[in-house]
C-alpha cells in the first residue's frame, strides 16, 4: 500500500465525522437491539459508512477510494473499538479491500462497488482450527473446462450473512489462491455460528464444488499482507476498546459510594486502575508504531505488527476482565454493557491470529536481528 | 539549521568520536567549554548559559552527544539541582554555584528522605533553625547517593517550627564539605555501597543559599522528583562505581547465551517480557511526541512504573533460564552475577525515587481523578 496522500487535517475531519456517525449509529440500544433480534447486518450503518465513503479508505483514489493508509484505519478503528462497531466494516474496509486492490485485472466494477459500499465482500481465509495460516487452508481448487471449482470447508468467515460476495483462499495443489463466489450459491451451505461474542457475525462455509472466479495475482503473500492490516485496525480497536472500559471504570470509581466514600478511594481499586492505564497506553503506542511502521515499509514493521497484537489482547483482555470486577455486583448483570466489551475483547484476541501464536513470531523477528 | 544540527556540527569539529575524548584538553577543559557553547542546558535563556531553545531540541541534542559518547550536554533535562537552582534560586546563587554544577566541578546530592520518613516524605522532621547567617541544619537524612563525594546537597528541612507535614518546609542548598555533616556509607543488596547516612548536626545553610521562599519547599521538592521520576523512566540506572562485564548486554542475547531459548515453555514467556521494554520505549517516543507538540500529557507521570515491572520481569526471565546456575555467582559465572545484580537491582527502581505502590497512588489520584483515601 502507498502511504497515505491524506493530510493530518483531513484525517482529524474523517475521524471527527466517523464519530458523530458512531454517536448516531452505534448507540448502546443499537447493540442490545442487534443482539435481542438476532440481526447482525444494520443497513442504516452500514450507508452512513458508505455516505462517509468509508468503505473505500484503503482503495487507491483512482479506483475509486480514498487512498488511506494503516494510519487513518487504526486511528478510525481507536474509535470504533470503543463503541463495539459491528460488521461488516472490518471484512469490506480492510481484508477485502487489501486482496482486491492488489489484483490488476477482472475485478475492477467489484472494486469500485466495494468502494461505493454498495458490494458487501467477506473473506474466508482459515479452516475449522482458526489459525489463519497459509497451511490452515482447507478448501481446494481444481481447475476444469467449465473453470475453477472449490471443495472444502472454511470457518471464523466475518460477516458471511451480509456478504453479496465471498473471497476464498483455496489451495490450487501448488499454492494458496483467492477465488471469489458470488453469494448465495446454491452449492454452499452457509451456517452462522454461535459465538461468545454476541455482535458477531462469524459463520462456517462448506464448499462442494462451487463455481468460482480466481482473483489473479493474489497468493499467500498478498494474503497475508492483508491480514497483516487487519491485525493492525483489531489491535487499534483493541486499544480503543480499552480505553473506553477504562474511563467507564474510572467513572464508577467516582461515582459508586460504599462506606461512606467513593469506591475510587480505596487503594485497591486505585492500584489495578493505574496499572490498566499503563497497559492501555503501551497498546495504544503499538498499536499507532505498527500502523505507521507498515506505511513506511519499515524493516521492523512485521515484529510491529505481531507486538500489537499480542500487547493489545493482553490489555484489553485485563481490562475488560477487571472492569467487571471492578463493577462489582451491578456488572455481573446482562443488562450492564461490561460484559459485551469482554465478549469482544476476547473474541478480538483470537481474530487473524492467536496472542500466542503472535508471542512466537515476534521473537522470531527479534532473534533474526540480534 | 536545525539546532542538533548545529550541535552535530559544533561536535563534530571538538570532540573525536572515534576515541571518545576532547580533540584537545581534558574532560574538565570539555565541560568548560560545553557550558559556554550553550549546550548544557539549551533551554535556558542566553543569560544562564542557554541557547533559548526547546526542550525537544534539547533532548535532541542530548541524544547527539551521547551517539559520540560526549558528556555534559542537556543537563536541563536531567540535572537536578542545577534545575531547581534555575527555577527558585536567586540570581547570586545561581551565578554562584550554577556553572560548578553543570560543569561536574560541584559534585551534588539529594537529602529528602529520613528513617521515619520515606513514602510518607511529609512527615519528615530534619529542622533548619534560623540564625544570623543563614539555617543551622539538624537532623538525619537517608538514602543518599554520593552524599560521600558531593560538594552540595539538595536538602528539604522543617524551618517553621512546631508547623506540620507540607506546611513550614523550605528547600535549601547545603554545603557538603563541613563540620557538622557526617556521612556513613549503606550498604545495598546488590553489594555495593552507593546510599548514605548523613547526619546533620548543625551545619549553616548561607541565607542566599535558600531556594524559593520559605514555606514553599514541598511545591519545590514536587517539581524535582519529578524531574527524578522522568529520568528513572527512561531506565537509565545509577552509576556502577565497578563496570560488571554483561552490564549493557542486551536481555536477548543473556538469554541466547543460556543456549535454551529454543525451548518452547520459556518461548512465550520470552515474547512478553521482551515486549514489556518494547512497549514502555514506544510509549517513551508518544511522551517525547506530545512534549515536542507542547501537549499536555499522562505518558511521562507512567513512566518510572512501566521500567520498574520491566526491570522486575527481565531479571526474573533470566533467573529462569539459568536453571541452577542461577544459584551461582562471581566472575566464574559472569551470567548468573549479572541476573542475580540486575534482580537485586531492580527495587532500586520499584522502591526508590517512590515506590510503585506510591506511584500507582499518583497516576489514580493525579492522572485518573480517583479521591484520596485513607492513608494515601
Amino acid at each position: 500500500m502507498p502511504q497515505s496522500p491524506i493530510s493530518r487535517d483531513e484525517r482529524s475531519a474523517m475521524r471527527a465525522s466517523f464519530r458523530k456517525l458512531l454517536d448516531r449509529h452505534c448507540r448502546p440500544a443499537d447493540i442490545r437491539r442487534s443482539i435481542d433480534t438476532g440481526q447482525r447486518f444494520d443497513p442504516d450503518l452500514w450507508q452512513a459508512i458508505a455516505d462517509l465513503g468509508l468503505p473505500g479508505l484503503l482503495v487507491p483514489a483512482e479506483r475509486g477510494g480514498i487512498g488511506g493508509g494503516a494510519v487513518d484505519l487504526e486511528a478510525l478503528m481507536e474509535d470504533a473499538g470503543a463503541e463495539l462497531l459491528p460488521g461488516p466494516f472490518l471484512s469490506v474496509t480492510v481484508l477485502s479491500a487489501a486482496l482486491l486492490s492488489a489484483q490488476m485485472e477482472g475485478f475492477e466494477e467489484e472494486l469500485a462497488d466495494l468502494a461505493s459500499g454498495k458490494l458487501i465482500i467477506a473473506t474466508a481465509l482459515t479452516g475449522d482450527r482458526g489459525s489463519w495460516t497459509p497451511e490452515g487452508v482447507t478448501v481446494t481448487a481444481v481447475e476444469t473446462e467449465e473453470g475453477w471449482l472449490l471443495s472444502g470447508s472454511a470457518s471464523f468467515i466475518l460477516d458471511l450473512e451480509a456478504a453479496d460476495l465471498l473471497l476464498v483462499a483455496a489451495n490450487t495443489g501448488e499454492d494458496n489462491a483467492l477465488f471469489a463466489v458470488t453469494m448465495p450459491d446454491a452449492s454452499v451451505k452457509a451456517d452462522r455460528l454461535t459465538t461468545a461474542d454476541l455482535t458477531l457475525d462469524l459463520g462456517r462455509a462448506v464448499l462442494d464444488q462451487t463455481s468460482a472466479r480466481r482473483v489473479p495475482g493474489v497468493g499467500a503473500s498478498e494474503i497475508s499482507a492483508a491480514l497483516d492490516l487487519a491485525r493492525i485496525a483489531i489491535a487499534g480497536a483493541q486499544a480503543g476498546l480499552a480505553r473506553h472500559m477504562l474511563d467507564e471504570t474510572v467513572s464508577y470509581l467516582r461515582t459508586r459510594v460504599q462506606f461512606g466514600r467513593p469506591i475510587g478511594a480505596f487503594q485497591a481499586l486505585q492500584h489495578m486502575a493505574a496499572d490498566m492505564l499503563v497497559a492501555v497506553e503501551n497498546a495504544t503506542s503499538a498499536a499507532r508504531a505498527a500502523a505507521e511502521a507498515h506505511d513506511a515499509n519499515a524493516p521492523d514493521r512485521k515484529a510491529l505488527v505481531h507486538l500489537a497484537s499480542f500487547a493489545s489482547a493482553d490489555c484489553a483482555e485485563l481490562v475488560t476482565s477487571q472492569a467487571i470486577q471492578m463493577h462489582g455486583g451491578i456488572a455481573f448483570t446482562w443488562d450492564h454493557p461490561a460484559h459485551l466489551y469482554w465478549r469482544r475483547a476476547s473474541a478480538q484476541a483470537q481474530l487473524f491470529g492467536s496472542p500466542d501464536w503472535h508471542r512466537e513470531h515476534y521473537l522470531r523477528a527479534l532473534e533474526a536481528v540480534s | 539549521m536545525k539546532a542538533v544540527d548545529i550541535a552535530r556540527q559544533w561536535l563534530a569539529a571538538r570532540w573525536n568520536a572515534e576515541r571518545r575524548e576532547p580533540r584537545s584538553g581534558t574532560i574538565t577543559d570539555w565541560l568548560d567549554l560545553v557550558l559556554d557553547a550553550g549546550w548544557a542546558a539549551p533551554s535556558w535563556s542566553p543569560d544562564w548559559w542557554g541557547r533559548q531553545l526547546s526542550t525537544g531540541d534539547s533532548r535532541d541534542i542530548r541524544k547527539a552527544f551521547k551517539a559520540v559518547r560526549a558528556p555534559g550536554a542537556g543537563q536541563d533535562l536531567s540535572n537536578i539541582v542545577a534545575a531547581m537552582v534555575m527555577r527558585f534560586g536567586s540570581d547570586d546563587l545561581k551565578r554562584e554555584v550554577l556553572p560548578g554544577l553543570l560543569t561536574g566541578r560541584h559534585r551534588q546530592c539529594l537529602l529528602y528522605s529520613e528513617p521515619n520518613a520515606g513514602s510518607d516524605l511529609a512527615s519528615l522532621q530534619t529542622r533548619g533553625e534560623t540564625c544570623d547567617e543563614g539555617y543551622r541544619i539538624h537532623g538525619q537524612k537517608i538514602w543518599t547517593s554520593g552524599a560521600d563525594v558531593a560538594d552540595l546537597g539538595l536538602l528539604i528541612a522543617r524551618t517553621t517550627p512546631r508547623s506540620q507535614r507540607r506546611d513550614g518546609l523550605t528547600m535549601l542548598l547545603l554545603p557538603m564539605r563541613q563540620a557538622g555533616v557526617d556521612v556513613r556509607p549503606i550498604r545495598q543488596i546488590t553489594g555495593e555501597s552507593l546510599f548514605n547516612e548523613v547526619f546533620l548536626d548543625g551545619p549553616l545553610v548561607p541565607t542566599h543559599y535558600r531556594l524559593g521562599e520559605e514555606g514553599q519547599g514541598w511545591t519545590i521538592l514536587r517539581a524535582a522528583l519529578a524531574i527524578e521520576r522522568q529520568i528513572m523512566g527512561d531506565g537509565v540506572g545509577e552509576g556502577a562505581r565497578t563496570k560488571r562485564p554483561h552490564q549493557s548486554t542486551s536481555l536477548i542475547n543473556l538469554l541466547k547465551s543460556t543456549g535454551k531459548l529454543s525451548e518452547p515453555a520459556l518461548r512465550l514467556e520470552t515474547a512478553t517480557v521482551l515486549a514489556k521494554r518494547h512497549l514502555t520505549e514506544l510509549t517513551q517516543k508518544r511522551a517525547q511526541s506530545d512534549a515536542a507538540a507542547a501537549k499536555v500529557s499522562r505518558l511521562p507521570s507512567l513512566a518510572k512504573l512501566a521500567m520498574s515491572d520491566v526491570l522486575h520481569s527481565e531479571a526474573r526471565l533470566l533467573r529462569r533460564f539459568l536453571g541452577a546456575e542461577s544459584l551461582l555467582d562471581g566472575p566464574a559465572f559472569p551470567v548468573a552475577a549479572e541476573a542475580n545484580y540486575r534482580a537485586a537491582n531492580a527495587y532500586m527502581t520499584s522502591i526508590g525515587g517512590g515506590t510503585d505502590q506510591i506511584q500507582r497512588n499518583i497516576i489514580a489520584q493525579q492522572i485518573l481523578g480517583l479521591p484520596r483515601g485513607d492513608g494515601s
